[in-house]
Protein backbone atom coordinates (compact mmCIF):
# COMPACT_ATOMS: atom_id res chain seq x y z
CA UNK A 1 0.00 0.00 0.00
CA UNK A 2 1.54 3.49 -0.90
CA UNK A 3 2.82 5.69 2.01
CA UNK A 4 0.74 8.83 1.92
CA UNK A 5 3.12 12.21 2.39
CA UNK A 6 1.45 14.89 4.60
CA UNK A 7 3.11 18.39 4.48
CA UNK A 8 3.26 19.86 8.31
CA UNK A 9 3.53 23.79 7.46
CA UNK A 10 5.96 25.09 9.66
CA UNK A 11 5.31 28.70 10.38
CA UNK A 12 6.36 28.66 14.24
CA UNK A 13 3.14 28.89 15.83
CA UNK A 14 2.53 25.33 16.57
CA UNK A 15 3.08 22.76 18.48
CA UNK A 16 4.54 20.72 15.03
CA UNK A 17 6.39 18.27 17.34
CA UNK A 18 3.31 16.33 18.63
CA UNK A 19 1.74 16.64 15.10
CA UNK A 20 4.54 15.00 13.53
CA UNK A 21 5.10 12.08 16.14
CA UNK A 22 1.82 11.60 15.65
CA UNK A 23 1.79 11.51 12.16
CA UNK A 24 4.67 8.87 11.84
CA UNK A 25 2.74 6.78 14.66
CA UNK A 26 0.07 6.71 12.20
CA UNK A 27 2.22 5.33 9.37
CA UNK A 28 2.29 8.33 7.52
CA UNK A 29 5.49 10.37 5.80
CA UNK A 30 5.66 13.90 7.07
CA UNK A 31 7.24 17.21 5.62
CA UNK A 32 7.38 20.12 8.02
CA UNK A 33 8.39 23.04 5.99
CA UNK A 34 7.36 26.63 4.81
CA UNK A 35 8.41 26.14 1.55
CA UNK A 36 5.70 25.48 -1.08
CA UNK A 37 8.13 23.98 -3.34
CA UNK A 38 8.22 21.67 -0.76
CA UNK A 39 4.42 21.51 0.14
CA UNK A 40 3.59 20.88 -2.91
CA UNK A 41 5.57 17.31 -2.89
CA UNK A 42 2.91 16.60 -0.42
CA UNK A 43 -0.51 14.97 -0.52
CA UNK A 44 -2.41 16.81 2.08
CA UNK A 45 -1.21 19.72 4.37
CA UNK A 46 -1.33 20.18 7.71
CA UNK A 47 -2.36 23.43 9.64
CA UNK A 48 -1.13 23.59 13.62
CA UNK A 49 -1.43 26.05 15.69
CA UNK A 50 -1.11 27.83 19.38
CA UNK A 51 -1.08 31.25 20.13
CA UNK A 52 -3.20 34.29 18.71
CA UNK A 53 -4.61 34.66 15.44
CA UNK A 54 -3.31 38.19 14.48
CA UNK A 55 0.90 36.79 15.03
CA UNK A 56 -0.48 33.83 13.10
CA UNK A 57 -1.97 35.51 10.53
CA UNK A 58 1.34 38.14 10.05
CA UNK A 59 3.68 34.79 10.10
CA UNK A 60 1.62 33.22 7.23
CA UNK A 61 1.90 36.41 5.33
CA UNK A 62 5.66 36.64 6.01
CA UNK A 63 5.93 33.26 4.55
CA UNK A 64 3.98 33.75 1.45
CA UNK A 65 1.58 31.04 2.41
CA UNK A 66 -1.82 32.96 2.59
CA UNK A 67 -2.09 33.33 -1.35
CA UNK A 68 -0.50 29.56 -1.73
CA UNK A 69 -3.03 27.87 1.01
CA UNK A 70 -6.15 30.21 -1.07
CA UNK A 71 -5.31 28.50 -4.06
CA UNK A 72 -4.98 24.78 -3.19
CA UNK A 73 -8.58 25.62 -1.29
CA UNK A 74 -9.88 26.44 -4.93
CA UNK A 75 -7.82 23.43 -6.40
CA UNK A 76 -10.16 21.23 -3.92
CA UNK A 77 -6.57 20.18 -2.58
CA UNK A 78 -7.21 18.40 1.20
CA UNK A 79 -6.10 20.79 4.12
CA UNK A 80 -6.82 19.93 7.97
CA UNK A 81 -6.69 22.59 10.36
CA UNK A 82 -5.75 22.15 14.49
CA UNK A 83 -7.05 24.28 16.89
CA UNK A 84 -5.52 27.95 15.92
CA UNK A 85 -5.23 25.77 12.20
CA UNK A 86 -8.89 25.65 12.27
CA UNK A 87 -9.46 29.34 13.60
CA UNK A 88 -7.36 30.75 10.55
CA UNK A 89 -9.60 29.32 7.68
CA UNK A 90 -12.68 31.66 9.12
CA UNK A 91 -12.66 34.94 7.33
CA UNK A 92 -11.68 37.39 10.05
CA UNK A 93 -11.24 37.06 14.16
CA UNK A 94 -11.31 39.14 16.69
CA UNK A 95 -8.23 38.49 18.92
CA UNK A 96 -6.45 41.31 19.80
CA UNK A 97 -9.11 43.63 17.38
CA UNK A 98 -10.08 42.58 13.92
CA UNK A 99 -7.28 40.32 11.42
CA UNK A 100 -8.52 39.08 8.12
CA UNK A 101 -8.11 34.88 7.65
CA UNK A 102 -7.57 33.06 5.03
CA UNK A 103 -11.00 33.14 4.32
CA UNK A 104 -11.33 29.42 3.27
CA UNK A 105 -14.59 28.98 5.15
CA UNK A 106 -16.59 31.68 5.82
CA UNK A 107 -17.10 32.71 9.45
CA UNK A 108 -15.56 34.78 12.34
CA UNK A 109 -14.00 34.02 15.31
CA UNK A 110 -15.22 35.21 18.64
CA UNK A 111 -14.93 35.16 22.67
CA UNK A 112 -17.22 33.45 24.04
CA UNK A 113 -19.27 35.71 26.01
CA UNK A 114 -19.78 32.78 29.12
CA UNK A 115 -16.93 31.15 29.36
CA UNK A 116 -13.28 32.54 28.65
CA UNK A 117 -11.23 29.40 28.31
CA UNK A 118 -12.26 25.70 27.36
CA UNK A 119 -9.30 23.53 28.84
CA UNK A 120 -9.88 19.90 28.94
CA UNK A 121 -11.67 16.93 27.52
CA UNK A 122 -15.09 17.01 25.81
CA UNK A 123 -17.27 15.50 23.68
CA UNK A 124 -17.47 15.40 20.01
CA UNK A 125 -20.96 15.51 18.60
CA UNK A 126 -21.59 14.90 14.91
CA UNK A 127 -24.15 17.37 13.41
CA UNK A 128 -23.68 15.88 9.53
CA UNK A 129 -23.70 13.34 7.48
CA UNK A 130 -20.28 13.35 6.94
CA UNK A 131 -18.37 10.00 6.44
CA UNK A 132 -15.49 10.94 7.69
CA UNK A 133 -16.66 12.01 11.15
CA UNK A 134 -19.21 9.25 12.07
CA UNK A 135 -16.53 6.81 13.77
CA UNK A 136 -15.86 10.41 16.26
CA UNK A 137 -19.25 10.72 17.31
CA UNK A 138 -19.34 10.94 20.51
CA UNK A 139 -15.84 10.45 21.95
CA UNK A 140 -13.90 12.82 23.73
CA UNK A 141 -11.17 15.05 22.80
CA UNK A 142 -9.02 17.66 24.04
CA UNK A 143 -9.63 21.50 23.90
CA UNK A 144 -7.57 24.27 24.76
CA UNK A 145 -8.23 27.86 22.97
CA UNK A 146 -10.57 31.13 24.02
CA UNK A 147 -12.01 31.92 20.85
CA UNK A 148 -14.30 29.99 18.71
CA UNK A 149 -15.53 29.44 14.87
CA UNK A 150 -18.91 31.42 14.34
CA UNK A 151 -20.07 31.23 10.73
CA UNK A 152 -22.70 29.54 8.24
CA UNK A 153 -24.88 25.85 9.48
CA UNK A 154 -23.63 24.40 5.91
CA UNK A 155 -20.31 23.81 7.34
CA UNK A 156 -20.98 22.54 10.63
CA UNK A 157 -19.59 19.27 11.33
CA UNK A 158 -19.71 18.97 15.05
CA UNK A 159 -20.25 20.88 18.29
CA UNK A 160 -19.52 20.77 21.61
CA UNK A 161 -20.97 21.69 24.54
CA UNK A 162 -19.33 24.03 26.96
CA UNK A 163 -22.08 26.50 29.02
CA UNK A 164 -23.42 26.92 25.41
CA UNK A 165 -22.59 24.17 22.21
CA UNK A 166 -20.14 25.64 20.02
CA UNK A 167 -18.33 24.52 16.26
CA UNK A 168 -16.00 22.17 17.15
CA UNK A 169 -15.76 21.03 13.49
CA UNK A 170 -16.04 22.91 10.16
CA UNK A 171 -15.61 21.48 6.47
CA UNK A 172 -16.17 22.79 2.96
CA UNK A 173 -14.87 20.86 0.40
CA UNK A 174 -11.56 19.56 1.48
CA UNK A 175 -10.67 21.78 3.97
CA UNK A 176 -11.51 20.62 7.69
CA UNK A 177 -10.77 22.25 10.63
CA UNK A 178 -11.04 20.90 14.34
CA UNK A 179 -11.27 22.67 17.10
CA UNK A 180 -9.77 20.57 19.33
CA UNK A 181 -6.42 18.99 18.88
CA UNK A 182 -6.68 14.97 17.86
CA UNK A 183 -2.56 14.35 18.25
CA UNK A 184 -3.37 15.23 21.90
CA UNK A 185 -6.76 12.89 22.27
CA UNK A 186 -5.63 9.42 22.51
CA UNK A 187 -7.12 6.84 20.67
CA UNK A 188 -10.08 8.80 19.61
CA UNK A 189 -7.77 11.38 17.96
CA UNK A 190 -5.50 9.14 16.15
CA UNK A 191 -8.36 7.66 14.35
CA UNK A 192 -9.60 10.97 13.63
CA UNK A 193 -6.58 12.13 12.32
CA UNK A 194 -6.28 8.99 10.37
CA UNK A 195 -9.84 8.83 8.77
CA UNK A 196 -9.60 12.87 8.00
CA UNK A 197 -5.78 11.89 6.17
CA UNK A 198 -7.09 8.95 4.10
CA UNK A 199 -10.00 9.89 3.98
CA UNK A 200 -9.83 13.42 2.54
CA UNK A 201 -7.24 12.22 -0.12
CA UNK A 202 -9.64 9.61 -1.66
CA UNK A 203 -12.38 12.14 -1.42
CA UNK B 1 -19.83 18.71 28.95
CA UNK B 2 -15.82 19.64 29.81
CA UNK B 3 -14.45 17.01 32.26
CA UNK B 4 -13.03 17.64 34.97
CA UNK B 5 -8.89 15.96 34.74
CA UNK B 6 -6.66 14.12 36.73
CA UNK B 7 -3.12 15.40 36.02
CA UNK B 8 -0.11 13.14 36.38
CA UNK B 9 2.85 15.06 37.92
CA UNK B 10 6.52 14.39 37.16
CA UNK B 11 9.21 16.22 39.10
CA UNK B 12 12.93 16.37 37.84
CA UNK B 13 15.55 17.10 39.90
CA UNK B 14 18.99 17.00 38.34
CA UNK B 15 17.70 15.55 35.51
CA UNK B 16 16.38 12.44 37.69
CA UNK B 17 12.66 12.00 38.54
CA UNK B 18 12.09 12.36 42.35
CA UNK B 19 9.77 11.71 44.82
CA UNK B 20 9.63 14.70 46.53
CA UNK B 21 8.23 15.46 50.58
CA UNK B 22 7.92 19.22 50.83
CA UNK B 23 10.20 20.20 48.53
CA UNK B 24 12.94 19.42 51.11
CA UNK B 25 13.52 15.99 50.73
CA UNK B 26 14.01 13.95 47.71
CA UNK B 27 13.86 10.32 46.54
CA UNK B 28 14.74 9.36 42.79
CA UNK B 29 12.73 7.48 41.10
CA UNK B 30 14.69 7.35 37.54
CA UNK B 31 14.57 8.59 34.06
CA UNK B 32 11.55 11.19 33.81
CA UNK B 33 10.85 10.25 30.22
CA UNK B 34 10.18 6.11 31.37
CA UNK B 35 7.50 8.18 33.90
CA UNK B 36 5.90 10.13 31.68
CA UNK B 37 6.38 7.65 29.13
CA UNK B 38 3.93 4.64 31.39
CA UNK B 39 1.24 8.32 32.23
CA UNK B 40 0.76 8.57 28.50
CA UNK B 41 -0.12 5.10 28.45
CA UNK B 42 -1.65 4.96 31.51
CA UNK B 43 -4.65 7.54 29.49
CA UNK B 44 -3.84 10.59 31.85
CA UNK B 45 -5.45 13.36 31.19
CA UNK B 46 -2.69 15.96 30.66
CA UNK B 47 0.71 15.56 31.92
CA UNK B 48 3.03 17.87 34.28
CA UNK B 49 6.74 18.16 34.26
CA UNK B 50 7.95 20.45 36.69
CA UNK B 51 11.49 20.78 36.17
CA UNK B 52 12.56 22.16 39.99
CA UNK B 53 15.61 23.47 40.29
CA UNK B 54 16.06 24.95 36.49
CA UNK B 55 15.04 28.33 38.12
CA UNK B 56 17.20 27.93 41.23
CA UNK B 57 20.10 27.38 39.17
CA UNK B 58 19.31 29.72 36.30
CA UNK B 59 19.51 26.86 33.85
CA UNK B 60 16.40 27.90 31.85
CA UNK B 61 13.83 25.70 30.48
CA UNK B 62 15.32 21.95 30.29
CA UNK B 63 15.16 21.51 26.29
CA UNK B 64 17.07 18.44 26.80
CA UNK B 65 14.29 16.82 28.06
CA UNK B 66 11.52 17.92 26.15
CA UNK B 67 13.97 16.88 23.26
CA UNK B 68 13.40 13.83 24.78
CA UNK B 69 9.89 13.27 25.50
CA UNK B 70 8.94 14.77 22.13
CA UNK B 71 10.31 11.81 20.95
CA UNK B 72 8.15 9.61 22.75
CA UNK B 73 5.66 10.38 20.87
CA UNK B 74 3.19 11.49 23.27
CA UNK B 75 -0.71 11.25 22.72
CA UNK B 76 -1.42 13.13 25.95
CA UNK B 77 -1.14 17.03 26.31
CA UNK B 78 1.76 17.75 28.27
CA UNK B 79 2.21 20.97 30.40
CA UNK B 80 5.91 21.90 31.26
CA UNK B 81 7.02 23.63 34.15
CA UNK B 82 10.86 25.01 35.02
CA UNK B 83 13.28 28.14 34.22
CA UNK B 84 10.67 29.75 31.77
CA UNK B 85 12.82 33.16 31.52
CA UNK B 86 11.06 35.00 28.78
CA UNK B 87 8.40 34.92 25.81
CA UNK B 88 11.53 33.13 23.79
CA UNK B 89 11.37 30.22 26.29
CA UNK B 90 8.03 29.79 26.21
CA UNK B 91 7.52 30.00 22.53
CA UNK B 92 10.17 27.15 22.29
CA UNK B 93 8.60 25.53 25.11
CA UNK B 94 5.59 24.78 23.28
CA UNK B 95 7.36 24.11 19.61
CA UNK B 96 9.62 21.43 20.95
CA UNK B 97 6.16 19.40 22.23
CA UNK B 98 4.41 21.45 25.32
CA UNK B 99 0.08 22.67 24.78
CA UNK B 100 0.54 24.40 27.86
CA UNK B 101 3.08 26.13 30.04
CA UNK B 102 3.55 26.78 33.78
CA UNK B 103 5.16 29.80 35.28
CA UNK B 104 6.25 30.14 38.65
CA UNK B 105 9.62 32.69 39.65
CA UNK B 106 8.95 34.54 36.55
CA UNK B 107 5.57 35.92 38.83
CA UNK B 108 8.08 36.89 41.07
CA UNK B 109 10.78 38.25 38.90
CA UNK B 110 8.73 40.09 35.85
CA UNK B 111 5.33 39.92 35.37
CA UNK B 112 5.60 42.39 31.87
CA UNK B 113 6.85 38.98 30.74
CA UNK B 114 4.06 36.48 31.51
CA UNK B 115 1.76 39.43 30.00
CA UNK B 116 3.51 39.43 27.22
CA UNK B 117 3.84 35.15 27.10
CA UNK B 118 0.17 35.16 27.26
CA UNK B 119 -0.38 37.49 24.36
CA UNK B 120 1.85 35.67 22.00
CA UNK B 121 0.36 32.00 23.46
CA UNK B 122 -2.93 32.85 24.34
CA UNK B 123 -3.73 32.81 27.96
CA UNK B 124 -5.50 29.27 27.35
CA UNK B 125 -1.99 28.09 27.53
CA UNK B 126 -0.33 29.81 30.32
CA UNK B 127 -0.57 28.44 33.97
CA UNK B 128 0.12 30.20 37.54
CA UNK B 129 2.16 28.23 39.87
CA UNK B 130 1.29 29.48 43.48
CA UNK B 131 2.94 27.48 46.13
CA UNK B 132 0.72 28.30 49.11
CA UNK B 133 0.39 27.64 52.50
CA UNK B 134 -2.57 28.87 55.25
CA UNK B 135 -1.21 30.53 58.22
CA UNK B 136 -5.14 30.10 60.32
CA UNK B 137 -5.85 33.33 59.20
CA UNK B 138 -4.67 34.43 56.19
CA UNK B 139 -2.96 33.03 52.56
CA UNK B 140 0.57 32.85 52.38
CA UNK B 141 2.59 33.12 48.82
CA UNK B 142 5.97 31.34 49.19
CA UNK B 143 8.80 32.76 46.94
CA UNK B 144 11.07 29.47 46.43
CA UNK B 145 13.86 31.27 45.27
CA UNK B 146 14.10 33.55 48.08
CA UNK B 147 12.78 30.75 51.15
CA UNK B 148 10.59 33.22 51.74
CA UNK B 149 6.45 33.87 53.01
CA UNK B 150 4.59 36.60 51.48
CA UNK B 151 0.92 37.84 51.86
CA UNK B 152 -0.86 37.29 48.75
CA UNK B 153 -0.24 40.13 46.84
CA UNK B 154 -2.22 42.49 44.60
CA UNK B 155 -0.35 42.08 41.46
CA UNK B 156 -1.26 38.16 41.96
CA UNK B 157 -4.96 39.70 42.06
CA UNK B 158 -4.67 42.05 39.01
CA UNK B 159 -2.94 38.91 36.74
CA UNK B 160 -6.07 36.56 37.39
CA UNK B 161 -8.66 39.34 37.01
CA UNK B 162 -6.78 40.42 33.60
CA UNK B 163 -6.99 36.97 32.45
CA UNK B 164 -3.72 36.60 31.41
CA UNK B 165 -3.46 33.60 32.74
CA UNK B 166 -5.82 30.55 32.52
CA UNK B 167 -5.78 28.35 35.69
CA UNK B 168 -3.78 28.43 38.68
CA UNK B 169 -1.85 25.19 39.76
CA UNK B 170 -2.30 25.81 43.63
CA UNK B 171 0.55 23.46 45.40
CA UNK B 172 0.39 23.01 49.26
CA UNK B 173 4.08 22.57 49.12
CA UNK B 174 4.11 21.75 52.51
CA UNK B 175 2.40 18.73 52.28
CA UNK B 176 3.68 17.86 49.22
CA UNK B 177 4.33 14.04 49.30
CA UNK B 178 2.62 13.22 52.70
CA UNK B 179 -0.51 11.08 51.96
CA UNK B 180 -4.19 12.61 52.42
CA UNK B 181 -1.66 15.99 53.17
CA UNK B 182 -3.51 18.55 50.96
CA UNK B 183 -4.78 21.19 52.88
CA UNK B 184 -8.59 22.47 51.47
CA UNK B 185 -8.58 25.58 53.39
CA UNK B 186 -6.39 26.44 50.17
CA UNK B 187 -9.23 26.43 48.24
CA UNK B 188 -11.91 27.67 50.31
CA UNK B 189 -9.97 30.63 51.02
CA UNK B 190 -8.41 31.31 47.71
CA UNK B 191 -9.07 35.10 47.56
CA UNK B 192 -10.33 34.73 43.45
CA UNK B 193 -13.44 32.79 43.13
CA UNK B 194 -13.40 32.44 39.46
CA UNK B 195 -10.00 31.07 38.34
CA UNK B 196 -9.91 27.70 38.11
CA UNK B 197 -7.44 25.66 40.37
CA UNK B 198 -5.76 22.47 39.62
CA UNK B 199 -4.95 21.20 43.24
CA UNK B 200 -1.58 19.48 43.94
CA UNK B 201 0.49 18.53 46.76
CA UNK B 202 -0.61 15.62 49.06
CA UNK B 203 -3.58 14.11 47.04
CA UNK B 204 -3.53 10.34 47.38
CA UNK B 205 -6.55 9.01 48.52
CA UNK B 206 -9.82 8.78 46.19
CA UNK B 207 -12.19 10.19 48.86
CA UNK B 208 -10.01 13.35 48.68
CA UNK B 209 -9.50 13.60 45.20
CA UNK B 210 -13.78 13.36 45.15
CA UNK B 211 -14.16 16.34 47.69
CA UNK B 212 -11.79 18.54 45.39
CA UNK B 213 -13.22 17.57 42.06
CA UNK B 214 -16.87 18.36 43.28
CA UNK B 215 -16.19 22.05 43.97
CA UNK B 216 -16.89 24.13 40.97
CA UNK B 217 -13.76 26.06 41.11
CA UNK B 218 -11.61 22.71 41.06
CA UNK B 219 -11.03 22.18 37.64
CA UNK B 220 -8.02 19.18 37.86
CA UNK B 221 -6.03 17.63 40.33
CA UNK B 222 -3.18 16.75 40.12
CA UNK B 223 -0.88 13.45 41.50
CA UNK B 224 2.66 12.76 41.63
CA UNK B 225 4.52 9.78 43.20
CA UNK B 226 1.24 7.96 44.06
CA UNK B 227 0.92 7.61 40.61
CA UNK B 228 4.24 5.62 40.57
CA UNK B 229 4.38 2.64 42.59
CA UNK B 230 1.30 0.86 41.20
CA UNK B 231 1.30 -0.58 37.81
CA UNK B 232 -2.22 1.45 36.24
CA UNK B 233 -2.80 3.34 39.47
CA UNK B 234 -4.26 6.11 37.21
CA UNK B 235 -7.32 3.80 35.70
CA UNK B 236 -7.78 2.59 39.54
CA UNK B 237 -7.98 6.69 40.83
CA UNK B 238 -10.19 7.09 37.95
CA UNK B 239 -12.27 3.69 38.59
CA UNK B 240 -12.94 4.87 42.10
CA UNK B 241 -14.16 8.49 41.12
CA UNK B 242 -16.70 6.76 39.26
CA UNK B 243 -19.88 9.04 38.88
CA UNK B 244 -17.89 12.32 39.24
CA UNK B 245 -17.21 14.75 36.24
CA UNK B 246 -14.26 13.20 34.44
CA UNK B 247 -13.25 10.59 31.75
CA UNK B 248 -13.32 7.23 32.19
CA UNK B 249 -10.28 5.00 32.77
CA UNK B 250 -8.97 3.11 29.58
CA UNK B 251 -6.80 -0.19 29.57
CA UNK B 252 -5.67 0.42 25.63
CA UNK B 253 -3.02 -0.92 23.28
CA UNK B 254 -2.14 -0.03 19.86
CA UNK B 255 -1.74 -3.63 19.33
CA UNK B 256 -4.69 -6.59 19.23
CA UNK B 257 -3.63 -9.14 21.46
CA UNK B 258 -5.56 -11.24 18.63
CA UNK B 259 -3.27 -10.00 15.83
CA UNK B 260 -0.66 -13.10 17.01
CA UNK B 261 -3.00 -15.74 17.35
CA UNK B 262 -2.52 -18.35 14.00
CA UNK B 263 -6.32 -19.59 13.29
Amino acid sequence: MKVITVGVIDYGMGNQASVIHALRGLGFRVRMSANISELEQTEILILPGVGAFPSAMQKLHQLDLVSYLQEKARKHDPIIGICLGMQLFASLSHEYGLTAGLDLIPGEVLPSSQAKWHIGWNTFESVSDDPLFKASDGQTFYFNHSFYFQGPREYHIAVTRHVQPFVSAIRRNKVVGVQFHPEKSQSAGRELLKNLIVGLIDA
Amino acid sequence: MLKKRLMGVVTVKNGWAVQSFGYQRYLPLGKPECLVENLNRWGADEILVQVIDASTKGLGPDFKLLEKISQLGLETPLVYAGGIRNLEDAVKVIQMGADRLVVDALLHANLGEVIQISQRLGAQAVIASLPLSWSGQELLWFNYLKGQLHPFPESLLNLMHSETISEVFLCDYLHEGQERGFETALVDHFPNPKVPLIAFGGLSSAPQLQDLLSRTQISAVAIGHFLTYLEHALQAYKEALFGMPIRPSKYETRFSLLSHVNT
